[in-house]
């Protein structure tokens, strides 16, 4: 393929045909004050080469909407062309003209005018120059297929040809006679979209897939102050780095910090990922944002910049006072994200001379002038190569993460590629903004709508690019923008009317969304006449109608009541019955209409859109569901009607979603929301049936399409569960716990009873020494002797068969667990083991005569395993549990000698293990072994089957179960007799018990302890997660009989079958419900994050475990819940279970303490509520311990 | 897990659109990061790295599984498919073609997601699936541009594909009125089912 060429080239090129016109870049909506003026260049809009092939230039992007294809039937239709034959260019600054940011949906109702009419005239020019050649009249000439053709002649030239050679330079004729509406062929009818095939099989490139020669992979970690851009503390609130914290990370290539900016470069992606999740950095604490929680008054207490009154007819004071019914109302619009499903990335190549940026963005130009200020260099020296991106309906961080980009490229000069995490894009994001729209007003005596005074108050701005303010290039000073007066005015004739708009500076980092301020706008006009038409007992169909302004809005609503089947009601409000088998859901019917207008007041007018939304209304849980939307929707001309469609249809997705389930939280400081577990969307089950009626107007200019249809949603979505409940909601998301209270507020829904209030106090697990205790140890303290050391014995000296069966003995003892550090060398010790007297790391095993056992004796070794003395004579801790080893008979443990001298030596240092004082005094282990070593058992009682026996001898021997799975007292000794299997402690985990004291919901049978221990997994009990996990995979090296023998040994421990119940199969089927108060943001947070998987799905890698049969959930300690929430499970007993990511990184200690109180609530409901779960989930994520 | 993992790399040898492969990394580093950088295909996205959205599902085995939360270690001598490989001479999978067919994409971030799980859950069905199956399929599955509408046309393509209607008024086709099922609050079970 030719390649395309750049502007200034295709003005030095031959044989082209060129369409240009002066540049005349629109104001950008955060326009910098200090844009010099310029001499406008000239810029090409459409290029036919003398080839034929056609080139056609639009300044603005495709942000995933198949823009392109609609831009390229307009000019094929006015070149008579086929859509196919024309090559779209777009916002490619170096080739494109400059028309500004891709925004309002203004592509095809703005920037492509002036493409079509370049067209136009392109055509006009060639036919005449056909005349020319012919020497006829260009009214005797038509033109098809890329030709002119004279009919009569029954001749034709090609485009290519009438060029001859030459550069043909044209403006662009802004009254050039366009090809006739009913003449068209292309534009309007359906086309598919060209790039989906390519999506569909992984050959598009993404700007995600942009990769170049030598390129380097770049994290950023951004400062605690998440998603605010306003302030002093911005861009200098760093205190310091850890350089060491990353050094055991290999291939990192810098680090690079200016101001609050810190970014990673390494050789490769997870590097930089594991990098910049490690680095420890001291932040200055940030200062408090205001109660934003409290949107109403958060907003209202934001400092106005200015109130701008847009209109003000009659005498609208006076007139709310005169009203015969007077109305006061006040409408709060939540911030929300735009959340782009994949996270900001770009490629940024800086080179002393020239800069590269593979990006994203919206704003080519904008993004261009910006890095040249952050660079400190000439705008010309930046090319920028757009590529798309995922969606982002407004503006994501694709321009931030160019900055992030250019700054790691030029501090390695190598071309870095910067990935955005999940966590950043969600919490720095600029929001949508949140809104605050008050309403005075009222009905005559008739009920006509009489008097309008309204206010909305819109806190955002442009969001300067993160870079500069990070790096101080740009001060962080909240400015003002003026973009709250989106359909502003309502659509409704009042008698007296006022409408102003307080512009004010954010309070934290905001832009525009989708229906920008309209939507906002739009849910208190439409909320409000609604309650008008309610007041005055009219149908608010009807009402509407009648007072509406504008005919062809009129003439859509009729259109959509008629089509949803609209039955009009009038007179007061009545309590809906609730259908079906459940009373307390009740449905209802609302409506809404609204023209987006876009661009500053008095601004443009898009496509008009009204809803009919139909909702059902769980009184007693507040679920709000929306089952079906009839949308109208009237374009205009519609260039590609499919593409109308999905974008409507989109639009009704996504504002559903904003409408019932969007809002950000924030904490004192920062953005709280950094997954989609926090920040939750409609999901497959949840959406409603959509019915889309498209006005066809082809006579009528087209409008844009891309963001109307959402703006009448919330308001009809309100309407409706008004219609349904009688009760009026003014501030979305419509989420089950806003409408539980506003159901109680008027009295439809009882007040909830208060829950009893949770019980303080933590139960301490870390017992404090006893003083009689600890006077006993004193008591008997004998040192031992060192064993004299001996020459390693050769491995040949042990039979294949010893070594086979040491092997097993090991395998049985699941010695590797504990001797190997996390990725480090087998049996080479060094592991960090968490125990309640402080950190004690294991020893090398090996037989390396230096660091490891070479140099023991078997005497040495056996009385190592049976009495926990070291060959030098020190005293062992009791986490070596030399206290079940001693039940091993000799031939195993001579075996398990064999096979441990037999392997490989290796020589690595420990590090040594170093208790606090009195623990550190390791001669007063003697005093303890007095105490609590019992004395050695065999396992042979005749009363006992075999099996029993070889059972017994497994679990209380080699295999130690009860070193983790018993209780110890407060000196650390496993507790015995009916706390034997009782449940323990092991590195931070629960091993829970497995004796008659099992918390499970479901008994555990032979077969669930042999399916556990062989597969890693029960289907009714859940996988083995932590240290058990490498225990099971441990012991996949014995023999089935062994885990047969010790399962059964297990299921028929003392007390198990007694103690243990039936299977609760009512609980267990219950299990899962919800009560009422249960439908809560955890509980999204559940659906969102969790239910995906821990569902039983065939299709999917891994297992699925069933939380309502999972042993964590339903145990007395939330531990292995929360640990396994924040960590993950990354090391599973078999790779055939699956993983489970960690959510550390994006959920706070109060998020995961909900999510886990959620869970119990939900799969344990008959288990006692755990308390301080918050304080829990924090200790456990600062001592993640080494499983 | 702790944070101290490792950062040994070793090779680790796997199946990958049919053709033997070997990627040396860190082995507990995501399989994600080891097929879009090592291998250089396109088509897992990273969307959320949490296993939420489904951006980055690739087939293991012939099973969805979602490769920002995999370990590349998980893959040694398995088998991996991902969209690339979906395609056999030429030809798009049937899924593959019924999302083209259905426009089921509009920035298309999501769509490897899509057509990898739907592909795993239509080679596992044993009978044709309800509207709320279909539903159900992908509610793990995050799209933002609101493309659900010709996602669930797509999906139907293909379960039609796999069950041929045997009444012609059934088959899946794109109408301007989405062919969903109202949902209905007294239906919903989505919470018994765990």
């Amino acid at each position: 393929m030719e390649p395309i060429l750049s502007r200034d080239e295709l003005m030095a090129a031959d044989n082209v045909l060129l369409l240009l016109r002066p540049s005349n870049p629109p104001l950008s909506p955060a326009q910098k004050a200090s844009t010099e003026e310029k001499e406008p260049e000239l810029e090409v809009f459409v290029a036919i080469h003398g080839d034929g092939r056609i080139i056609a230039m639009n300044g603005h992007v495709d942000l995933g909407t198949g823009i392109g294809t609609a831009l390229a039937q307009i000019v094929a239709e006015e070149l008579y062309v086929e859509a196919k034959d024309v090559q779209m260019i777009l916002g490619d600054p170096d080739k494109t003209p400059n028309q500004g940011a891709t925004i309002a949906s203004a592509t095809i109702q703005i920037t492509a005018v002036p493409l079509r009419k370049a067209a136009a005239t392109a055509r006009h020019f060639l036919v005449e120059r056909a005349a020319a050649h012919w020497q006829c009249s260009p009214g005797e000439l038509t033109t098809d297929g890329g030709k002119v053709i004279h009919a009569e002649k029954q001749q034709a030239i090609r485009y290519g040809d009438l060029i001859g050679g030459q550069r043909i330079e044209l403006m662009v004729d802004e009254h050039a006679a366009l090809k006739p509406v009913d003449e068209y062929r292309i534009v309007g009818k359906s086309a598919v979209r060209k790039d989906i095939p390519a999506k569909a099989t992984g050959q598009f490139e993404y700007v995600h897939d942009v990769r170049v020669p030598h390129m380097l992979h770049g994290r950023v970690v951004r400062p605690p102050y998440a998603g605010r851009d306003g302030g002093e503390f911005i861009g200098n609130s760093l205190l310091g780095i850890d350089k060491s914290s990353i050094a055991h990370i290999p291939g990192i290539i810098t680090i690079e910090v200016i101001g609050d900016f810190i970014g990673i470069v390494a050789e490769r992606e997870e590097q930089a990922d594991r990098a910049a999740r490690e680095l420890k950095v001291d932040w200055k604490p940030s200062p408090d944002l205001p109660d934003i929680n409290d949107l109403e008054n958060a907003i209202r207490n934001n400092p106005t910049d200015k109130t701008r009154t847009l209109v003000d007819e009659g005498n609208v004071e006076q007139a709310v006072k005169d009203a015969h019914k007077r109305l006061t109302r006040t409408y709060v619009w939540p911030y929300q994200m735009h959340g782009s499903i994949g996270p900001s990335c770009a490629v940024a190549d800086v080179k002393a001379d020239k800069v590269k940026v593979w990006s994203g963005t919206q704003n080519p130009h904008i993004l261009r002038a910006d890095l040249a200020f952050l660079l400190n260099i000439d705008e010309n020296m930046i090319d920028i190569v757009r590529h798309q991106a995922a969606g982002c309906y407004g503006r994501n961080c694709a321009d931030d993460v160019c900055g992030d980009a250019v700054l790691l490229s030029r501090a390695v000069g190598f071309p870095v590629r910067v990935q955005l995490t999940r966590e950043q894009e969600h919490a720095w994001e600029p929001k949508g903004a949140g809104q605050l729209m008050e309403v005075d007003g009222g009905i005559a005596e008739d009920g006509h709508p009489y008097a309008y005074d309204f206010k909305t108050s819109y806190p955002s701005n442009g969001a300067p690019n993160l870079a500069l303010l990070l790096t101080g290039v740009v001060e962080a000073i909240p400015a003002a923008l003026e973009m709250g007066d989106r359909t502003a005015i309502p659509p409704y004739q009042y008698d007296h009317m006022r409408i102003r708009v307080d512009d004010m500076a954010p309070m934290v980092r905001a832009a525009w969304l989708r229906g920008v301020s309209a939507m906002p706008n739009t849910f208190a006009h439409e909320s409000y006449i609604d309650e008008l038409a309610a007041e005055a007992g009219e149908d608010p169909v009807e009402y509407r109608l009648k007072y509406m302004k504008d005919e062809r809005a009129r003439e859509l609503l009729e259109n959509t009541a008629e089509r949803a089947n609209w039955q009009p009601k009038s007179g007061p409000w009545q309590p809906k019955v609730g259908t079906g088998t459940n009373s307390n859901i009740v449905k209802g019917r609302g409506v809404a209409y609204a023209r987006y207008i876009h661009s500053k007041f008095p601004g443009f007018g898009a496509a008009w859109a009204s809803w009919i939304a139909d909702v059902e209304v769980n009184q007693d849980s507040g679920e709000v569901n929306v089952t079906r939307v009839t949308v109208g929707h009237d374009a205009g001309l519609m260039i590609n009607p499919d593409g109308v469609k999905h974008q409507v249809h989109g639009n009704v997705i996504q504002s559903t979603s904003r409408a019932l389930k969007e809002e950000v939280t924030f904490n004192e400081t920062m953005v709280e929301d950094r997954d989609w577990g926090s920040y939750p969307i409609l999901n497959f089950p949840e959406l409603p049936e959509v019915d889309v009626m498209l006005a066809e107007k082809p006579e009528e200019p087209p409008m844009g399409a891309g963001e109307s249809a959402s703006v009448p949603s919330a308001a009809a979505i309100a309407n409706a569960i008004y219609d349904a409940t009688g009760v009026r909601m003014r501030q979305p998301p419509f989420t089950p716990e806003r409408m539980r209270a506003a159901l109680e507020d008027a009295g439809v829904r009882p007040k909830k009873i208060e829950k009893p209030k949770y019980k303080p106090g933590l139960k301490s697990w870390i017992g404090g020494l006893g003083a009689t205790a600890l006077g006993a140890l004193a008591v008997a303290s004998p040192w031992r002797a060192a064993i004299p050391e001996i020459t390693p014995p050769s491995a040949s000296v042990y039979s294949a068969a010893t070594i086979a069966r040491g092997a097993e003995v090991f395998a049985a003892g699941d010695c590797a667990v504990c001797h190997t550090s996390e990725g480090g060398i087998r049996n080479a010790g060094g592991r960090a083991l968490e125990t309640p007297f402080g950190t004690v790391f294991s020893t090398n095993l090996t037989p390396d005569p230096d660091t490891g056992i070479g140099r023991w004796s078997f005497t040495a070794f056996e009385r190592a395993m049976r009495e926990g003395i070291s060959r030098d004579g020190k005293h062992l801790y009791p986490v070596f549990p030399y206290t079940a080893y001693q039940n091993m008979n000799d031939a195993d443990m001579q075996a398990l000698y064999a096979y441990l001298m037999s392997q490989p030596a290796v020589k690595q240092d420990n590090p040594q293990t170093e208790l606090a004082f009195p623990y550190s005094f390791r001669p007063m282990m003697a005093g303890w072994n007095t105490l609590f070593k019992n004395n050695t058992r065999t396992y042979d009682d005749p009363t006992q089957t075999e099996l029993w026996n070889r059972g017994a001898y497994l679990v209380n021997g080699a295999g130690h179960c009860g070193a983790c799975h018993s209780p110890r007292n407060l000196l650390g000794a496993e507790k015995t007799g009916t706390a034997f299997l009782a449940g323990g402690d092991v590195d931070g985990w629960e091993a829970p018990a497995l004796n008659g004291q099992s918390k499970s919901p479901l008994p555990w049978s032979e077969q669930d302890f042999y399916d556990y221990l062989r597969t890693g997994n029960s289907d009714t009990h859940g996988p083995s997660t932590g240290p058990m996990a490498a225990v099971v995979e441990e012991m996949q090296a014995l023999p089935d009989s062994d885990i047969q023998a010790i399962s059964h040994y297990l299921a028929n421990l003392e007390g198990v079958s007694a103690s243990q119940p039936a299977p609760q199969t009512t609980t267990l089927a219950e299990s899962g419900t919800l009560n009422a108060t249960d439908f809560n943001s955890a509980a999204r947070t559940f659906e969102s994050a969790c239910a995906g998987c821990h569902e039983t799905r065939p299709d999917w890698f891994g297992v699925n475990p069933n939380l309502a049969t999972n042993s964590n959930v339903h145990s007395d300690r939330p531990d292995n819940l929360i640990r396994t929430i924040l960590f993950g499970v990354q090391t599973p007993a078999d790779p055939e279970l699956g993983y489970m990511p960690g959510f550390a990184n994006a959920m706070n200690d109060k998020q995961v303490a909900n999510l886990v109180s959620h869970i119990r609530g939900r799969f344990a409901a008959d288990k006692p509520v755990w308390h301080n779960l918050e304080a829990v989930v924090k200790q456990i994520r600062a001592n993640p311990g080494s499983h | 897990m702790s944070a101290n993992t490792s950062a040994a790399s070793q090779a680790i040898v796997f199946n990958l659109n049919g053709s033997p492969t070997s990627v040396t990394a860190d082995p507990s580093s995501p399989l994600l990061f080891a097929l879009r950088n090592d291998c250089q295909l396109n088509s897992p996205k990273y969307g959320c790295g949490m296993g939420e959205c489904g951006a980055c599902s690739v087939l293991i085995d012939g099973k969805t599984a979602r490769s920002c939360s995999i370990p590349l270690k998980a893959v040694k001598g398995r088998t991996v498919t991902t969209l690339e490989g979906l395609a056999t001479q030429g030809q798009m999978h049937p899924v593959q073609q019924a999302f083209v067919d259905a426009q089921g994409a509009q920035c298309g971030y999501c769509l490897n997601g899509m057509i990898i799980t739907t592909t795993a859950w239509i080679e596992h069905l044993t009978e044709r699936p309800s509207e709320a199956d279909i539903r159900n399929a992908l509610k793990a599955n995050l799209c933002r541009c609101g493309t659900h509408l010709e996602i669930l046309d797509a999906v139907r393509l293909a379960v039609a594909n796999k069950f041929p209607a045997t009444d012609t008024t059934t088959s899946a086709n794109t109408t301007t009125t989405a062919q969903t099922s109202t949902r209905s609050l007294e239906e919903k079970t989505p919470w018994n089912r765990f």
